[in-house]
């Protein structure tokens, strides 16, 4: 027998909604877990500028937020599964950055 | 999966050969109609406002507006679109949401789908590896365990919410390519007070599933900002046009002007230059990552009447003559 066709099939599932606090401060140790990067390249990349702890002190250690997670995958994704070495990673990051800077200056002075 | 062709010279109501000034002012009448903090129907206007944004956000752009007209250029109102040859609906242009076995839909952010496949930002993330690695390990193979993917998407925040804090409901839809099996999720978002454009709300454990145990990936929201019809946005200080009669320019004035807060007064002083800018002291965005709060710049565009009556062509003579004034000599 023919396996019924369900390409139009829909099914629909209503999950709880999640609601996530953007401010959270998480330790290397979280980040390292979270964003699945080894503890000892996350320190590479803070060496490298690439990563930024949202704050740093002798007591209490690093903290990082949401965009160094967001950072960290961008960094594994280019490391991974576009083949880039460190260098590479840094000249991305940077041109990615910039460009980003240079779109939002001209969508400021179209809207002059 | 094919998207609905958008037509956003009738969205903003203006002919395809409109010039970038005419389409700047019909956005600004358009936004200050249906901006959600005025219009009386707001759940109607909302998505009003949003589409208009969304059209003023290409054609308001000559590089989205040539990119647009060409995309376009076979589509006719009635018809279903098909974008020319060329524009591959596969990964590297449009699709953006392709992630190796599923396509992502999402609902809520304030952009359409067409939108989203054909001008969004970019710098979404598609793990290129996923479908290789899936081909050349198999799904779940004992001892290969992977993150899931990413995603991301743009989400539309206008200034108010930017500046009250909100909370946004998205969906979510994937479809599996193979069985065409769909399932949608509702994800509540808070939108922190103090957001600025381009910062990432994380929203983990919404990306794509692992592969062998591994854990799930997050999906990512980038801020944009809706364009606003009085001001700009640059960093966390606003910038707005002020427009002045030159005796206005050249005497001083004192005009009251809305903030997003408030009204202030604003001085102009005797003497005031077109492009002179004019400091508010706090009257900007807050930056709620670094605490930093914006201000105003009033910006002084010295606009001249298009027609004068005979009286005043006299006036503005005998001005000529008395005055020793040259711009071109100072």
């Amino acid at each position: 027998m023919k396996e019924p066709r369900n390409s139009d099939q829909e099914s629909t599932q209503e999950l709880q909604p999640v609601e996530h606090s953007t401010r959270a401060a998480y330790t290397i140790e979280a980040v390292a877990d979270l964003a699945q990067v080894p503890r000892r390249l996350i320190v590479l990349y803070c060496k490298h500028g690439l990563v930024v702890p949202a704050s740093k002190s002798p007591e209490s250690g690093w903290y990082f937020d949401d965009r160094a997670i967001h950072a960290l995958r961008r960094i594994e994704n280019l490391r991974n599964a576009c083949g880039m070495n460190l260098t590479g990673i840094k000249l991305m990051m940077h041109l990615m950055k910039e460009v980003e800077r240079l779109r939002e200056e001209v969508r400021f002075f179209h809207r002059q | 999966m094919p998207v609905e062709f958008k037509d956003y010279y009738k969205i903003l109501n203006v002919p395809r050969e409109a010039s970038d000034e005419d389409i700047k002012k019909a956005f600004r009448k358009l936004a200050r109609q249906y901006h959600p903090d005025v219009a009386k129907d707001k759940k109607a206007a909302e998505e009003k406002f949003k589409e208009i944004n969304e059209a003023y956000e290409v054609l308001g752009d000559p590089e989205n507006r040539k990119k647009y007209d060409e995309l376009g250029s076979q589509w006719r109102d009635g018809t279903g679109f098909q974008p020319p040859p060329g524009w591959q609906q596969g990964r590297g242009q449009g699709a953006p949401f392709s992630e190796g076995s599923f396509e992502f839909r999402f609902g809520g952010t304030g952009f359409s789908d067409f939108f989203e496949q054909f001008f969004s930002r970019g710098g979404r993330f598609d793990d290129f590896s996923d479908l290789g690695d899936r081909q050349k390990y198999g799904d779940g193979q004992a001892g290969f365990a992977r993150r899931g993917s990413d995603l991301e998407s743009d989400i539309l925040v206008t200034l108010e919410e930017a500046s009250k804090g909100s909370v946004r409901v998205l969906t979510l839809q994937r479809t599996n390519r193979k069985t065409g099996q769909a399932r949608t999720q509702t994800i509540k978002v808070k939108i922190p007070s103090g957001v600025i454009d381009g910062q990432i709300i994380r929203v983990p454990g919404m990306g794509n599933e692992g592969i062998g145990g591994g854990s799930t990936g997050d999906l990512y929201l980038r801020i944009r900002f809706a364009a606003h019809p009085d001001f700009r946005v640059r960093g966390a200080d606003l910038y707005y046009n002020l427009d002045l009669a030159p005796w206005e320019a050249v005497l001083g004035t004192r005009i009251v002007i809305s903030t997003l807060q408030d009204r202030v007064a604003v001085k102009i002083p005797p003497g005031a230059n077109n492009g002179q800018q004019l400091r508010v002291r706090g009257r900007g965005l807050v930056n709620g990552q670094s605490g930093e709060k914006g201000d105003l710049f009033v910006v002084l565009n010295v606009v001249v009447p298009e027609r004068v009556t005979e009286q005043e062509r006299e006036l503005w003579n005998s001005l000529s003559r008395l005055s020793d004034f040259n711009p071109r000599n100072s």
